[in-house]
């Protein structure tokens, strides 16, 4: 299974209910292929930064999902086809949420490591005299 | 903002005007500037984070270069993905005039 992120443009020809209805098929295809559905949330009638296809706005639907990779790729061709979908995106999300999350631990393995040189090192004192002149002071008044 | 030295600072006015770009850094304390993310510890760039993104995109809807921005390197990567991402699907615009 893979996390991926879904976002599903439907046509402003539609009205708010009917247009609700079309992401309740796809929601209905990714259910019962397996998916396990962890975000869908509606974003409503948006104005798009270009027109697609004559379109001026449209409605939009984010889904994210944990699927295995067949399933999103028979969602995509569905989704292609259909004249009520204008455009869609579907990434992936795991990957990058890993690669991100590696980073953090590195980031905050790099602040651990660091406090300890102040002390010794020559062009800390300066700062680290001026925050103690400083507290006690704030303190005080 | 390039000719404002001039005339406050004696001192290295001509030479600046010599070229010697030591003489400048005398006047300037440019701001450092900080990448965003780092700065606030994000790690991943959302691409579907419109308000986001959108600060980094001048009016021609280009993307902001980093020399500008002072993202770093490998957020600028991130970045870059997330608005091609959001391009596609058209919360922002490729181009504009």
């Amino acid at each position: 299974m893979r996390l991926y992120d879904i976002v599903v443009l439907i046509t402003p020809d539609l009205n708010e209910e009917d247009a609700a209805k079309v992401t309740a098929d796809y929601r209905k295809i990714l259910a019962d292929g397996g998916a396990e559905v962890v975000k869908d949330e509606t974003w409503g009638r948006r104005r798009l930064a270009y027109p697609i296809g004559r379109k001026r706005e449209a409605y939009y639907h984010h889904f994210q999902v944990s699927a295995e990779p067949a399933l999103i790729a028979e969602t995509e061709r569905r989704l292609k086809l259909s004249d009520q979908v204008l455009r869609h995106l579907a990434v992936r999300a795991d990957e990058e949420q890993k690669r991100s999350a590696k980073m953090a631990e590195r980031i905050r393995k790099k602040t651990v490591r660091r406090p300890p040189r102040p002390p010794a090192a020559v062009p800390a004192p300066a700062p680290a005299a001026a925050m103690e002149t400083a507290e006690p002071g704030r303190s005080g008044s | 903002m390039r000719g404002m030295p001039s005339r406050s600072g004696g001192r290295g006015g001509s030479r600046d005007r010599e070229g010697k770009p030591t003489a400048r850094k005398k006047f300037f304390v440019r701001r450092r500037k900080v990448c965003k993310f780092c700065a606030e510890k994000l790690e991943y760039v959302d691409w579907k984070d419109v308000k986001l993104l959108q600060s980094f995109i001048p009016e021609r809807g280009k993307i902001l270069p980093r020399r500008i921005s002072g993202t770093c390197a490998l957020h600028q990567r991130k970045l870059q993905t997330a608005i091609k991402r959001a391009r596609a699907i058209a919360l922002l615009p490729y181009a504009t005039d």
